[in-house]
Formats: structure tokens, C-alpha cells, sequence
């Protein structure tokens, strides 16, 4: 469906790049208050232990330390993610879980002082066995991590949609495959700050480098026992956050508590190797798919099992072990599905949601298994999966609903961009190779990770007395995922106003209510209520000009910020006149031609007063009614297809990636080049997470990379050509029917990369990373076995 | 103990008292309060923190403010001219070079440092020039096309309209 | 990341040097790049109480000089100086590609050729490039000035002939007669930032373009407890005309010395494996620089 549009679906820059080029943009490490303090974190050397004695003696005589807090100073109260799984304390009191675990929070006049202080705190541990893998924690006898998670099971999912076992006798042909992962960090290039402050009537400000302040603002209101009125949280540029920045962290805490015990603003930072022992990344997943089809292709069912290894505490991991199942039942008609999963506690940081949530690696082993299937009935990989494709209407075996997908028109632009025919025509040449696969994702959870029915978020759109100007106020996180820019755009879209007339004020509790940045959300329901609340103010306009003018007040519109109706206005003159009256010695005011937005506006308040418009967004009911049927129910799906190419070194198992074609559909684009950068990203991150990213454990379960020199994201040079094309599929259920692109493109990324691998050698790649020695082991198991093919 | 420096940043004479363990990048931070350059990991391993010292692009996170004495320092606050953006920054604000920003201001000063010593780059130079500096929201696919967008204004504006 | 306070003196010639290290005793450390240094200090791995700065040492020296036959190469040159010195490339161009394949472009603007060998690490990319072509390096103290050939002056991991009250003043090569190529090769994950799995750097000097080989240098990097020179594999080729089958002897006799470990970055089977490798293809490429052909 094509829509004329006026800023819409264009390629305006955004509107905080200018700040982000000068400089002037600032981001939590940036801010500084009076008398301000700064905290640092003292954490366990050891996985798992119990602590037999803290002596912070040492630490308090130091000159320039303000505060020490240790675990008996802190409140015990429980948090974490799910409410269900409350999990974690600011600071360990009588047990350590994992190498990293916070144990004493300080204060000092400089950095120097804090970090030497923290060092000064002694903690006596008393080792307990650690268990550092999820198969060792699931055997009997283990050590147990929590007293709530019996046998370290933290969330376990049991689901079977249709018949797998009467269907598995229809299947013509069957794989059974292992795939295995490492867990992996989000990399995001700001490292975690947070700085706080009382004010005098007792009130918390908490500027966070975070990408949900509304669910911060919950947990310090519960840990601190305040009421949330009393805590705000504010979000300064934010310098990426990709999943691990979602939920409240004991730094976030501490910092706050350390602002209360000192009657000082304080500020912590974390290094680059604490944002890796907090962690919060991508789990460590262990996937066991069985596959059916039939020999012309048709999908007959999947029996799947999976075991993620997520670290000391729950995090997001419910709704990662559900997602890992539920994610797979799109975008292929699959009518039989069974998914067994297990989420399971370790002696390691806790991992969570991670670009992707819980499906990028289940979609890695499904989508080479697809491969492996197509080439055992002899069918091109495009051609089996354009046999089963879901299409708009479609409802999944686990009742999700594709309002709209363009998985066909995504599989038809990459086939067709990359040459995907003809290469294959070609046919094979070792150490060459092209691979594809597809991907699908939530836009937008269906349910927020407390049981509420609250609106998912709030927008006011705010006209500005004087006119002219338009002020979206939200609590949307931008996070460099150009959610602002978003706003400003739908806003001026329903306005009919250029760009430049909106500016986007964001990420503070104090400003509107808004879930954040995750599950791909921002666009489809933040969008939404920001278009309802800039369609009321239209609204108040034209009905102030239509009760002056008496014309129907839907003959008034704005194109471009100019008014637009039938026929002359006789009360043009009039408004123009005032207006003019009113700014006696300005300049460049408007003198001929239609009115424009900002006389128009300016009227409108003159005869009316304050306007503002309210919008909000909550997702209509969805989902089915079995256990876990809220996990993966969202208003909207988006899609994509991804065609990889590679050139392996067949001696050195090295692997070149030079080019990725992606289509995704996102409904429609609200701004055409940031769609293209969000899948460039997640190209980019897939590529890192496929070849080589792996956070790596030495036998006491300490990280031994945690830092970016043997942590390997990919650099300039390893990021091969990136295109992006895309779809516009329009989504009923979204702004203008625009819906995610955050984090569906990078569903498809592993799988098409190691699908090219296995098109260049031959060998399948069954464990994340790809790293050369992974590769070339690969490589010589077929050399003794034969082709896997 | 402090001692007292001198060197220029961003065209301007400083002089500065640091002690002995401030980095490059905490002068410039802390003490200038010029927070452009920032920390990312602060090993040398992301190029968040990358600032021109005599033309050159260098992590400021492994330089001693010390070693800086007499230099010439380029920050991202010296880029824009008179409230004029340069065509670099233009060029990323254009194209879509800027996402989460946090490694923005060092890839402007990495890419500047290419497009003085080589006007028109080829792509393969630039990747490289770049490689230094880790960006975990573009895939650098903007990027790229960012300074080679800004390679061509630069030509055009020396050609003269 | 914060750095640990110290002192710091900043040395005016290389005596000044010499006698400030002798005066600060065992707690001093060197500064020239200094992207080793301060790293292993904010790591607490090393914490001196006295820092030399050393980079007014340079004085306007060049790179690279070079003096009939012999080359010198300047420790406080940069990985970018020696990456992109014409002289270097030509008369040794394992070295300059040694010195390319240092971290990334913010690194090598800092990191010194001093410096990348005093560290002494086993992956030091310009150590089996030098090692190559039986560079020597100046040790100069208070006492007085020696040199050593590089292949003795590595003695371990961060270990070194270099004393804590020694300053290193030169690198210097001999260049061979004859017809010589030369060829340095990195494997990595990534094409940038990498702490090579193993490394390689070979040179080959012909008695005349396709001629006998006069001399041999095989050096592996990130395979021992030092920068190696593989005896084995250049005795392999020492006098004899060159061919594909011979190549491949010396990779897998290269292959055969290495004592690699196991790490987070490789397992020491696959390092080996990989030396047989790197060492053939290294040794293909210089031959053909050499003027060798088949």
C-alpha cells in the first residue's frame, strides 16, 4: 500500500545528530553536581562462597571516603526482572553467587578514593562448590545456587501446539540436530553510569544510563521503600544499550542509597570488565531441534528442547526461556510444535535480554536445519521456505496473528539483489559460499514484565502557547535507536507540520509513563500514542478554526505547515492581522500566502487556552490462554530474509564475510535511513555473535576477556558490505502502519552466515562462535566422515 | 604532586596543573571539561576516546596528560568552525553516520585525520583509517559512506562554487 | 579506567635516562608509546614508583637510516612511522608489515618499536620480522653499551636480556647480499585489534634470482614462551633451490618446533597446525619477492 506522506517514510537526519557530532551531547559520565561524590562497587573474587566476615574498617579511615555501605546496611528487599523471580540484592549479605557479585558500595570525594577504598573493604569467603555449566547444575546433587530454584531451575516451559507425534509419522524426512552457544555481551560502547541526588524535600533523581527508567524508577521506589512519585529517573544520551540496559542494577541502587547516606549527589561508572560482570548479555543456549517435512517441502513439525545456562539470577530469563521456544512458530506454517525448555541458574553473571530476546540462536539451529532439509529433497533453500510462508491474516499454531507480513516480498527482494540464482547456478566453489535464512520478531511485547493493565506508555504532545512550535513530551528511551526522531516524525506527520516545528523531550518518569527500550516496542506503541496525542491537537486547532471561521472543521488541514482547505478563508486577514500586532518590531513574519501552522496555532490558543493532546497506547488482548501464551504475543510482527556471502580459508578456517543483503519489513518506514542503520546494526551484531564474540570462563568461573581486545566485536575492517532493503508491508496495528526493525534483522544473521560457511566447505558449524579453530575442526570432521550434506 | 603543562587544545593556549596519573583523556574530561572524547573501555581497545595529538589520532586513554606537554591537542568540540558544522560532521549527520553517538566523536577525528592526509580515500582506506574505532550500532556501513560523503564536499568546496 | 599514582621524570638524552633508572632502582618503569605500560598499570598487573618518559630521546632522528648495508631502525619510532617508511618496506618489508599489523591505527600513532620489544610479549608483531633478518639491538646503561643479537634478547614471557637499568637504543640490521624477499603473516579473528594466534616471518636470500638459498630465516610469533626462531625449518632450506615440496617440509618442520599453549585464544594443536601453514604460505611469498621462481 503506497501513502503519500510528507515527512514520513523520508530520510531526515535526526534530530539529535547535531548534538552527537559537536560533542555537545551528553551522556550519564558527562554530568556533574555540586559537592558531587563519586561511588565504586567492591565485588566477590570468587563464584560462590559464603562471606563469614566484612571488615570495612580500613576502608572508612581512608581520607576523602564519605560512606561504606556493606549488605547489612543495605534494605533487604528482593528484586530483579519478573516479579515472580525477585532474585537479587543490592549487595550480598551472607552468600556470593558468582564471580562479581557486589559486596560493598563507597563513596569518596574523587574516583581514586572510591576505587581504593573498594579495594579496602576485606570480605573473608568461605568456598562453596561452584557450578559453572547448566548441565552440571541440572544433575542431582549439585550444588544449589537459590533456595527457590530447586534443582537451579529457574523457569522451566512445557509446550506442545497440534500433534507432534502423530505428525513426526507423516514426515517424509527427519534431522535431529545439536547446537550449542557461548554466552555473549551486548557490547554496547557506553558503559553503565548512573549518578543521584536527593533534593532537599527528599526527592530522587537518578540519571541513568538505562533503557527502561520506568521499571529503575519501580525498583528504587521498592527497594527504598519510597513512593514513586518521590523517585525520577532521567535518561541522558544514552550510548547504546541492546537488551542488558534494561532492567535496575545494584549499581543503579547503591548509588542512590550512597546519595542517602551522604546528603551528596553521587556518581558511579562502571569500567568496560564491570559491564561484563554484570553482564545481562545473551544466555548460553544448548538447542536440540527434531525436524520434519514432507519431500515437497511442506513443514510438519518441530520437537524442540533447550537449556540456557543464565547465570546467578533470573534477570529477564523467564521470558527468555519462552521466547526461545515461541519465536519459532513463525513465519512458516508450522502446525506441530512441541518446545521443552529450561532456564537454569549458574555461578556466573546473570545473563538476560539481548537483541533478539532468547530466538536468535533457536532461529540459527531452525533455520540451518531448513537448509539441511532443502538440500536432502533436492529444493532451493528459497523455494522451501517460500512453500511455507506465513502471510498477513495468518495465525501461528501458538495463536500469534500476523496482523501483516511481508515475509514472501522480503525472500523476493534479497533473492533477487544479491544475484542468489544466478550464484547458485554457478554452482560451488571451495572456500566460496552464499547462504540465506529468514527471521521474525515481536514488535512490542504483548504484556509488560509486571502484571498490570496498565497503558504501555503515555505521549502528550504540547503546543507551545506562542505558536509554532510543538513539544513531545514521553518516556520513551532513546537509546540511539532514534525513538526521538521517531516521535518528532509521526508527531509532525499527523500535524502536517515540517520537522523542525517538534522538538522530542524523552526518557524521564517525570514526563510521561513508557516501558523503554526493548522487545522492539518504541515505534508501534510509543508511535501510536504520540499520533493520537498529536491527532487531538489538530483537532483543538481546527475546531478553533472552524467555530471562528464557521467551516466545517474538517476542511482544515496542514501540508507542509501551511494551512490547506477549500476556498478562501475570509478569516485569514484577521488572524495574519493579530498575529502581526502582537510581534510589533520582529521580522520575517508571515505576510502572504495561506496561514501558517504557527499563526494557525497561535490562534487557536488565543481562542481556546492551554492545548495539549494526551495519547496512550495498550495492546488490545492478545495471545491464548495456555501457560506462557503472554510470552511472544505482541501487536505486530515484523520479518526479514538475509542473504550472506563468504570465503573461508579451508587451511585456517577463517571465514570472511563479504556481504550481507537483508530485507526486513517493518510496515512502514517512518525515516528510511535510520530503518537502514537499525539493519545495518543488527547485521553487524550478528556478524560479531556468529564468528566471533564469546565471553570466556576460566575453571573458577572468572571472565578471562572482559575487555574489547580479546571480547571481538567486529571492527571496520571485518564488517563486510551491508545492504539493507525494505519492505513496507503496512501494519494495521501500528502508526501509520509502521512496526519494529530494532531487533528482528538479526534473527537471520547467524544462520545465513553459517549457512554460507557450510556452502563454502561443506561442514556444518554446530557451536557459536565460528572461530577459525571451530571452523577448520568442522572442516576436518567431514574430511574423516564424509560430507555432511 | 601536580606539575604545571602547557599545550594547546583546539587552537587554544592551556596551561594546567596534573598530577603524574591523569590521562590525556581526564584532562580533557575532568579538568577542560571538554567531554566529547569518551571512555569506553579505557585500554585502548574501542577508540571512543580518540583525539587528534599533533594531527595524529591517538586513544587519549593511553596517553599521560604529561606527554601532551607542548602538543597540539584536536578534540570534537574544535571541529565546528563560527557554529558552523565541518563537512565531516555534516556529512555524518547527512548520512546517517551517527546512531547512539558515543563513538561518534572519535570516528569524526580517526576519519578527519584520513581525509587531511589523503583527500580522496578509497573505501578499503577508510575501513581501515576507521578500524581502530568500534561502533556497535551501524555496522559502519553509514559511517563509511558518511566520510566518503564528506571526501566529496571537501573537494567540491576547495574546487569553489 | 584510572591509573595508580607515581612519579614521573621525563629523561633529555639517553645518559639521563640510564642514570634515572639506576637511581630509582627496581621499582622504575620506561615510558615511550606507552600503550603497554599504562594498560598493565591500570590493570594492577604492574604498579612502578617512578615512570621515565623517554620520548624527548628522539631528538629529530629519522625512522629509518640507512648506512650501506646497514639499517637502523629508531626505538622510539612509531608502529605507523616504520608501517609506512618507504626505506623499511623496501630493504625489509616483513618489518613494516610486522609493524602494520600492530592493534589498530590509534595504537601504532603511539605504540614504539622499543617498546613492542622491550615488552617482550611472544606476539609482538614486529619481533619475528626483525627476528628474520638477525636484527641486533644497542642496550645502554650507566655502565656502558652492548649489543645483542635479538634472538638472544628474548629470554621469556615479558622477560628479556634488558635490564631494569637498561635503555634500548637501536635496532639494527645487517642487510645480506644477494637477493633477498621477505614476508610476515598474522592469523587472527579479526583484521584489526588482534593478538595474533601465531604469527610467521621469513626471509629468504638467494644467490641469485632463482638461484640457491644463502640463507633462511623462519620466526614464529605466539607459538612459545619467546619469539622463535625455527632452526630446524631454516636449516631444511639452507642451500637448496627452492620448490613447492621443500616449502612444505619447512612449514611442517617450523610446525614441529613450536611449543604453544593452550589459551583463551587458541588451542595449542590448532597453533601448531597453523605454524606449517603460515610458514609455507610466508615462505611462497618471499621466495617470489626473493626473485625465486619455479
Amino acid at each position: 500500500m503506497k501513502r503519500d506522506f510528507q515527512v514520513l517514510g523520508g530520510r531526515a537526519p535526526r534530530v539529535d545528530a547535531g548534538d552527537k557530532v559537536t560533542g555537545q551531547a551528553l551522556y550519564a559520565a558527562d554530568l556533574k553536581r555540586p559537592g558531587m561524590l563519586f561511588g565504586a562497587l567492591a565485588h566477590s573474587p570468587v563464584a560462590h562462597a559464603r562471606i563469614v566476615g566484612v571488615n570495612a574498617d580500613r576502608a572508612r579511615s581512608l581520607p576523602g571516603v564519605k560512606a561504606v555501605l556493606l549488605g547489612a546496611d543495605v534494605p533487604q528487599v528482593r528484586f530483579g526482572v519478573s516479579p515472580a523471580r525477585y532474585d537479587e540484592t543490592v549487595l550480598a549479605l551472607d552468600r556470593v553467587r558468582y564471580a562479581g557479585d557486589e559486596v560493598a558500595a563507597v563513596a569518596a570525594v574523587d574516583p581514586d578514593t572510591a576505587l581504593a577504598a573498594a579495594g579496602l573493604v576485606e570480605v573473608e569467603y568461605e568456598e562453596l562448590p561452584a557450578v559453572l555449566d547448566a548441565s552440571a547444575a541440572l544433575l542431582p546433587g549439585a550444588p544449589q545456587i537459590h533456595d527457590m530454584y530447586p534443582g537451579n531451575i529457574c523457569a522451566e516451559v512445557h509446550q506442545e501446539f497440534g500433534d507432534v507425534a502423530q505428525a513426526r509419522a507423516q514426515a517424509e524426512v527427519v534431522r535431529r540436530d545439536v547446537f550449542t552457544s557461548k554466552m555473549q555481551s551486548g557490547a554496547f560502547l557506553e558503559p553503565q553510569c548512573a549518578l543521584a541526588e536527593f533534593d532537599h524535600a527528599g526527592r530522587l533523581t537518578l540519571w541513568s544510563a538505562t533503557q527502561t527508567p520506568h521499571y529503575v524508577q519501580r525498583t528504587l521506589a521498592m527497594v527504598l521503600g519510597l513512593p514513586e512519585h518521590r523517585v525520577r529517573v532521567v535518561m541522558p544520551r544514552v550510548g547504546g544499550g541492546f537488551g542488558p540496559k534494561a532492567s535496575a542494577s545494584s549499581m543503579e541502587i547503591a548509588t542512590c542509597l550512597l546519595a542517602r547516606a551522604t546528603g551528596k549527589p553521587v556518581k558511579t561508572l562502571f569500567s568496560r570488565e564491570q559491564v561484563f560482570l554484570h553482564g545481562r548479555g545473551r544466555h548460553q543456549f544448548r538447542h536440540e531441534m527434531e525436524t520434519g517435512i514432507r519431500r515437497d517441502g511442506t513443514l510438519v513439525f518441530l520437537e524442540h528442547r533447550a537449556i540456557l545456562d543464565g547465570g546467578a539470577f533470573a534477570s529477564f530469563g523467564i521470558a527468555t526461556v519462552y521466547y526461545a521456544g515461541s519465536l519459532l512458530a513463525g513465519p512458516y506454517r508450522l502446525p506441530n510444535m512441541k518446545y521443552d525448555g529450561w532456564r537454569v541458574v549458574t555461578n556466573k553473571p546473570a545473563c538476560g535480554a539481548q537483541r533478539g530476546h532468547g530466538a536468535v540462536h533457536a532461529r540459527a539451529l531452525f533455520e540451518q536445519q531448513l537448509d539441511l532439509l532443502a538440500e536432502e529433497i533436492g529444493m532451493d533453500p528459497f523455494e522451501l521456505r517460500l512453500k511455507n510462508v506465513m502471510q498477513a491474516g495468518d495465525v501461528t499454531c501458538n495463536e500469534l496473528n500476523m496482523s501483516s507480513l511481508g515475509m514472501r516480498e522480503c525472500l523476493e527482494a534479497v533473492r533477487s539483489d544479491c544475484g542468489w540464482d544466478e550464484k547458485r547456478r554457478q554452482g560451488r566453489r571451495p572456500g566460496r559460499g552464499i547462504g540465506m535464512a529468514c527471521g521474525f520478531f515481536v514488535s512490542g511485547a504483548g504484556y509488560p514484565i509486571y502484571r498490570s493493565r496498565t497503558p504501555h506508555c503515555t505521549v502528550r504532545v504540547r503546543l507551545d502557547e506562542n505558536g509554532g512550535g510543538v513539544q513531545v513530551l514521553s518516556g520513551a528511551a532513546e537509546i540511539g535507536q532514534g525513538s526521538d526522531t521517531m516521535l518528532a516524525t509521526i508527531t509532525a506527520e499527523a500535524l502536517g507540520i515540517p520537522l523542525d516545528h517538534v522538538t522530542v523531550r524523552s526518557g524521564d518518569t517525570d514526563l510521561a509513563l513508557d516501558l523503554g527500550a526493548y522487545s522492539s516496542r518504541t515505534t508501534l506503541m510509543t508511535g501510536s500514542a504520540a499520533k493520537e496525542a498529536a491527532e487531538s491537537v489538530l483537532r483543538q486547532i481546527q475546531e478553533a478554526l472552524a467555530r471562528a471561521t464557521g467551516e466545517p472543521a474538517g476542511d482544515f488541514s496542514f501540508v507542509r505547515g501551511l494551512l490547506h482547505l477549500r476556498g478562501l478563508p475570509h478569516c485569514v486577514e484577521a488572524i495574519r492581522a493579530e498575529f502581526q500586532k502582537e510581534r510589533r518590531g520582529y521580522s520575517g513574519l508571515p505576510a502572504e500566502g495561506p496561514l501558517t501552522f504557527r499563526e494557525a496555532s497561535r490562534f487557536a490558543f488565543l481562542e481556546r487556552g492551554l492545548i495539549t493532546g494526551a495519547g496512550q497506547y495498550r495492546p488490545p488482548p492478545l495471545g491464548g490462554g495456555f501457560k506462557g501464551a503472554a510470552v511472544g504475543t505482541s501487536p505486530a510482527y515484523g520479518c526479514s530474509a538475509q542473504v550472506a556471502e563468504v570465503e573461508v580459508d579451508l587451511e585456517t578456517g577463517q571465514v570472511k564475510v563479504l556481504r550481507i543483503t537483508g530485507a526486513h519489513d517493518c510496515g512502514q518506514a517512518v525515516n528510511r535511513t535510520q530503518v537502514e542503520g537499525q539493519m545495518h546494526g543488527s547485521m553487524s551484531m550478528g556478524l560479531g555473535e556468529a564468528l566471533t564474540e564469546q565471553v570466556l570462563f576460566d575453571a573458577r568461573g572468572r571472565i578471562l576477556n572482559p575487555n574489547f581486545s580479546d571480547y571481538k566485536i567486529p571492527t571496520a575492517l571485518d564488517a563486510p558490505e551491508l545492504r539493507a532493503l525494505i519492505v513496507d508491508s503496512h501494519e494495521p496495528n501500528g502508526p501509520f502502519g509502521a512496526k519494529e526493525v530494532g531487533e528482528g534483522g538479526i534473527m537471520p544473521t547467524i544462520p545465513a552466515v553459517l549457512n554460507a560457511i557450510r556452502d563454502a566447505t561443506g561442514a556444518v558449524i554446530d557451536e557459536l562462535p565460528a572461530t577459525p579453530e571451530r571452523v577448520l575442526a568442522a572442516i576436518r570432521k567431514l574430511g574423516r566422515h564424509g560430507p555432511a550434506r | 604532586m601536580k606539575r604545571l603543562i602547557r599545550l594547546r587544545v583546539n587552537g587554544e593556549p592551556v596551561e594546567t596543573a596534573v598530577p603524574a596519573n591523569r590521562t590525556l583523556l581526564e584532562l580533557l574530561r575532568d579538568d577542560l571539561g571538554l567531554t566529547g572524547a569518551k571512555e569506553g573501555c579505557g585500554e585502548g581497545d574501542c577508540g571512543a576516546c580518540t583525539v587528534l595529538l599533533d594531527g595524529l589520532p591517538v586513544s587519549s586513554c593511553l596517553v599521560l596528560a604529561l606527554q601532551a606537554e607542548g602538543r597540539e591537542v584536536l578534540t570534537v568540540e574544535g571541529l565546528a568552525q563560527d557554529g558552523q558544522l565541518d563537512l565531516l560532521q555534516q556529512a555524518f549527520v547527512e548520512e546517517g553516520g551517527v546512531q547512539c553517538g558515543f563513538c561518534t566523536p572519535g570516528m569524526l577525528l580517526a576519519a578527519k585525520s584520513l581525509l587531511d592526509a589523503k583527500p580522496n580515500p578509497s573505501e578499503a582506506e577508510i575501513r581501515a583509517a576507521i578500524s581502530g574505532n568500534l561502533c556497535r550500532c551501524t555496522g559502519y556501513q553509514k559511517i563509511v559512506e558518511s566520510v566518503r560523503r564528506a571526501a566529496d564536499l571537501r573537494r567540491a568546496a576547495r574546487r569553489g562554487p | 579506567m584510572r591509573l595508580p599514582m607515581f612519579e614521573y621524570a621525563e629523561a633529555k638524552s639517553a645518559a639521563e635516562a640510564c642514570g634515572m633508572l639506576a637511581d630509582a632502582g627496581p621499582d622504575a618503569a620506561l615510558i615511550a608509546g606507552g600503550t603497554d605500560l599504562l594498560v598493565r598499570m591500570k590493570r594492577g598487573l604492574e604498579r612502578p614508583a617512578r615512570v621515565v618518559s623517554i620520548r624527548r630521546l628522539r631528538g629529530g632522528l629519522p625512522a629509518v637510516a640507512r648506512d650501506g648495508a646497514r639499517l637502523a631502525l629508531h626505538p622510539l619510532a612509531t608502529m605507523a612511522e616504520l608501517a609506512a617508511d618507504p626505506l623499511l618496506e623496501h630493504a625489509c618489508g616483513n618489518v613494516a608489515a610486522g609493524a602494520r599489523a600492530v592493534g589498530s591505527p590509534l595504537v601504532r600513532n603511539l605504540a614504539t618499536l622499543g617498546g613492542n620489544l622491550a615488552s617482550a610479549r611472544p606476539c609482538a608483531d614486529t619481533a619475528p620480522p626483525l627476528l628474520s633478518w638477525d636484527a641486533r639491538v644497542r642496550l645502554q646503561s650507566a655502565s656502558g653499551e652492548h649489543s645483542v643479537p635479538l634472538d638472544d634478547f628474548f629470554t621469556g614471557p615479558g622477560a628479556s636480556a634488558l635490564r631494569r637499568d637498561e635503555l634500548l637504543t637501536a635496532v639494527e640490521i645487517e642487510l645480506p647480499a644477494g637477493s633477498s624477499g621477505s614476508a610476515f603473516l598474522k592469523l587472527g579473528q579479526r583484521a584489526a585489534l588482534e593478538i595474533a594466534i601465531a604469527s610467521a616471518a621469513v626471509r629468504l636470500t638467494l644467490d641469485r634470482p632463482g638461484g640457491t638459498i644463502l640463507a633462511a630465516r623462519v620466526a614464529l610469533g605466539s607459538v612459545a614462551p619467546v619469539p622463535l626462531r625455527a632452526r630446524a625449518a631454516e636449516d631444511l632450506l639452507l642451500g637448496r633451490v627452492p620448490n613447492e615440496d621443500l616449502i612444505r617440509e619447512a612449514g611442517e618442520a617450523a610446525a614441529r618446533e613450536a611449543r604453544p599453549i593452550d589459551d583463551l585464544r587458541a588451542s595449542a594443536a590448532y597453533r601448531r597446525e597453523m605454524v606449517a601453514v603460515l610458514v609455507r604460505r610466508a615462505l611462497t611469498a618471499a621466495l617470489e619477492r626473493a626473485g625465486g621462481g619455479r
